[in-house]
């Protein structure tokens, strides 16, 4: 079979990224930029003219004192220019692979085999980054601003109460192409790649973890899973047949609803001996759940005012679907990574439990259905087994042993006196602004830690900075405090540029990759919810989310 | 080309015929068309039945509506498009395990085709009727337009859509296309 399409589309996609690339390097879409990020260029306008002042001030200067004008200094790149050479870099790279590889294909005649099949994903891949640029860099801070704008009309900021970010609209955008416009065909393999990259973010993600973290995140996912996902999977087995649903039905479904979802549902199938009806029902239920919660978690989670471990934590418990919880995590987070870093966890524990149901569940059918076909119970294991967790942990021991961190990095050493410098301390002005703001800060936890930080000018441990960055984001806490609290962190955080780059890295691996997988959502397949699977799965989903909402509000510390 | 409501099994004269039918280029019943296929009475007819309570409504009608060594049903059981998406937004699973989720869903889904199929295949003989069997994997209403065309059916048979509320796929089949892209007269069970 011959998988590559000669089409024009990659040349073409590629030549769009290019422009795109030197309008922003030219300064031809300064305009553009500016209208999308107007806070941004706000800041660099004003920097410029203190630049020109300050060499016309410099020039008057050497004049009234008859000496020659001094060279002019050039200016230091702020925000705005970080962010236009950014996508300047990024779109001029992938633009010319993209150019590359669309003339090869254009050029070629594809005959069968591997360079045929690698060749064809390009396309593809192409595909999902020109959306996930355009959502990322446009449609993103597009909504922030409309959101901004309808806020004194509407009362709320609709983008940010429906988390209208580029994760959610990557989604939602690859839905809405799926299935009302069809995937080319000359994309069509490529699309598949979006679980890969995934996967990749996955295990680039153990790059950021510290072995403090993971250990403690590692035992509070363990023990959350190990409830929800077995209570859940009995909870199934239980109602399942007293509800008259069939040995296979009520086995397909507690894996889908009790572990990971849609994956756990496809790896169970098989060995439940799931029919064709009972897949569609339960997949079609699973999906509906996820796609919803989706939406619904981030919002219940930023009403509650949870932070990102208790959001990550819930969200890696509750959300039926593996998917739509990255997905979930990264719209309640879409600017940093650390509820991901939490959420994911969680996914991963998901998925190492898999195996062990998948056995349970197959042992299960087997005792209850007379003629069951018995299975090996080690291929299963071994079969099932998620591999690239084994990438994780390496990625994890690489940063551990300081391979791309210097060490000290994870433990925050600059929480230490002996590690932080006279200069980072708060100045004066700093701790003025801080013991204005003090009254404000009701809870007495938080109050208790700006305290310390009055008295300390610094941060003295990692559950000061993550209380005081909670305390930072408060309604009514003037500028000068925030900017105060945000010295205060950034003294005792130094992050490497590689782990920097990391972050980047990960946040677009799973930019790209969920939107891909919202390619992957059928409404013809969600439109197959029903059945006895749409009153289980609903029934145990909105147990598992409520049970897992009220363990995290009342057990889950922010900080760990 | 003619859409026409009927209830299982035949009462003896037609019911109801749209205007169209007056143009239609297929004799009607009264006009004759001795060893010719007719409307009601053709060589060819197409039976699409995928085992649900309406499909066996269509094929009850169908079975009253062929003559023996003179009709032939040509069986069409469609597998809807709806499983292209049915692996949904799974990520975690390795290349192994989708691999044999796709074998299962593909096996279960052939087995049910099959039954059907034989179901059906020992109706018509029962009633020394010929019959032809195709499997086809699409749009229901794409399905069946292409096999009107391909097997030259004078009519088409299907069932009434499944009744709001009832359990079944989701995968109706989109009678507006039908009606439009058929040339040739069908006939939708009337539901019980």
């Amino acid at each position: 079979m011959i998988y590559t399409h000669r089409s024009p589309a990659l040349l073409i996609i590629g030549i769009v990224m290019l422009a795109w690339g030197w309008l922003n390097q030219s300064g031809a879409a300064d305009g553009l930029q500016a209208w999308l990020h107007p806070g941004v260029y706000k800041e660099h306008k004003q920097a410029v003219e203190k630049h020109q002042a300050a060499e016309k001030a410099a020039a008057d200067k050497a004049a009234a004192e008859g000496q020659p004008a001094a060279e002019a200094k050039a200016m230091k790149p702020g925000k705005f220019d970080a962010l236009k050479a950014g996508q300047a870099q990024f779109a001029t790279i992938f633009g010319g692979i993209f150019c590359v590889i669309g003339l090869l294909v254009l050029a070629m005649k594809p005959k069968e085999g591997h360079l045929d099949y690698y060749i064809s994903i390009f396309p593809g891949m192409a595909f999902i980054l020109s959306i996930a640029f355009v959502v990322r860099w446009g449609l993103d801070p597009m909504f922030a601003n409309w959101g901004k704008a309808a806020l004194p009309t509407l009362g709320w900021d609709f983008a940010k109460i429906l988390n209208l970010n580029y994760v959610v609209l990557g989604i939602v955008i690859g839905m809405i192409v799926v299935n009302v416009f069809r995937i080319p065909g000359w994309a069509a393999n490529g699309v598949r790649t979006a679980r890969f990259f995934l996967k990749t973010g996955v295990v680039l993600l153990g790059t950021l973890y510290s072995a403090a973290e993971l250990a403690q995140l590692g035992a509070l996912s363990v023990v959350m899973i190990g409830v929800f996902v077995l209570g859940s999977v009995w909870l199934v087995l239980l109602a399942g047949p007293r509800m008259g649903a069939s040995n296979s039905m009520t086995g397909v479904l507690s894996s889908g609803v009790g572990v990971c979802g849609v994956s756990a549902a496809v790896a169970a199938s098989p060995v439940v001996n799931a029919k064709a009806v009972d897949i569609a029902f339960t997949l079609g239920t699973i999906l509906l759940w996820g796609v919803l919660c989706m939406f619904i978690f981030p919002t219940i989670g930023h009403l509650l005012g949870m932070g990102p471990v208790q959001f990550g934590a819930w969200a890696g418990t509750g959300i039926l679907n593996s998917a739509q919880v990255a997905g979930a995590a990264l719209a309640f987070d879409p600017h940093g990574i650390q509820t991901l870093k939490v959420a994911e966890i969680f996914n991963i524990t998901r998925v190492l439990f898999l195996p062990i149901i998948v056995v349970w569940l197959a042992a299960w059918y087997v005792k209850r259905e007379a003629g069951a076909q018995k299975i090996n119970l080690s291929q299963v294991l071994v079969a099932k087994f998620p591999v690239f967790v084994l990438g994780f942990l390496g990625l994890f021991i690489l940063s551990t042993m300081g391979v791309f961190a210097p060490a000290g990095h994870y433990q925050g050493k600059y929480f230490s006196s002996t590690e932080i410098k006279e200069d980072k301390l708060l100045k004066e002005k700093d701790i003025a602004a801080l013991q204005a703001a003090l009254p404000k800060v009701t809870a007495p936890e938080d109050n208790r830690a700006l305290q310390d930080l009055i008295a300390n000018k610094k941060l003295a441990t990692r559950e000061q900075d993550v209380l005081l960055r909670g305390v930072a984001k408060m309604e009514g806490l003037d500028k000068g405090a925030k900017d105060a609290l945000g010295n205060a962190h950034k003294a005792a955080w130094h992050d490497s540029k590689i782990i920097k780059a990391y972050r980047d890295w990960i946040a677009w691996l799973f930019a790209f990759g969920l939107t891909g997988l919202g390619m992957q959502i059928t409404v013809a397949s969600i439109k197959q919810a029903g059945g006895k699977p749409l009153i289980i799965g609903s029934a145990v989903g909105l147990i598992k989310a409520i049970g897992s909402l009220i363990v995290v509000l009342l057990f889950v510390r922010e900080f760990v | 080309m003619s859409v026409v409501r009927r209830a299982a099994p035949r009462t003896a004269q037609p019911t109801t015929w749209s205007r169209a039918a007056a143009n239609n280029r297929h004799p009607l019943p009264w006009e004759g068309g001795g060893g010719e296929g007719t409307a009601l009475s053709p060589r060819t007819l197409l039976l699409a039945h995928h085992g649900t309570p309406g499909a066996e409504q269509a094929a009850a009608l169908a079975l009253s509506l062929a003559v023996p060594g003179h009709t032939r049903i040509v069986h069409l059981y469609v597998v809807p498009d709806l499983w292209d998406g049915m692996q949904g937004d799974d990520w975690l699973n390795n290349a192994w395990t989708r691999d044999a989720f796709g074998r299962h869903v593909e096996g279960q889904l052939e087995s049910d085709a099959r039954e059907q199929m034989r179901g059906v295949a020992e109706r018509c003989a029962a009633q020394g009727i010929e019959c032809t069997q195709q499997l086809r994997y699409g749009k229901p209403a794409d399905c069946l337009l292409a096999a009107a065309r391909e097997c030259d059916a004078e009519l088409v048979v299907i069932g009434p859509p499944r009744p709001k509320g009832t359990l079944g796929l989701r995968s109706r089949m989109d009678l507006d296309r039908l009606a439009r892209g058929l040339a040739v007269p069908f006939m939708v069970a009337t539901a019980r």
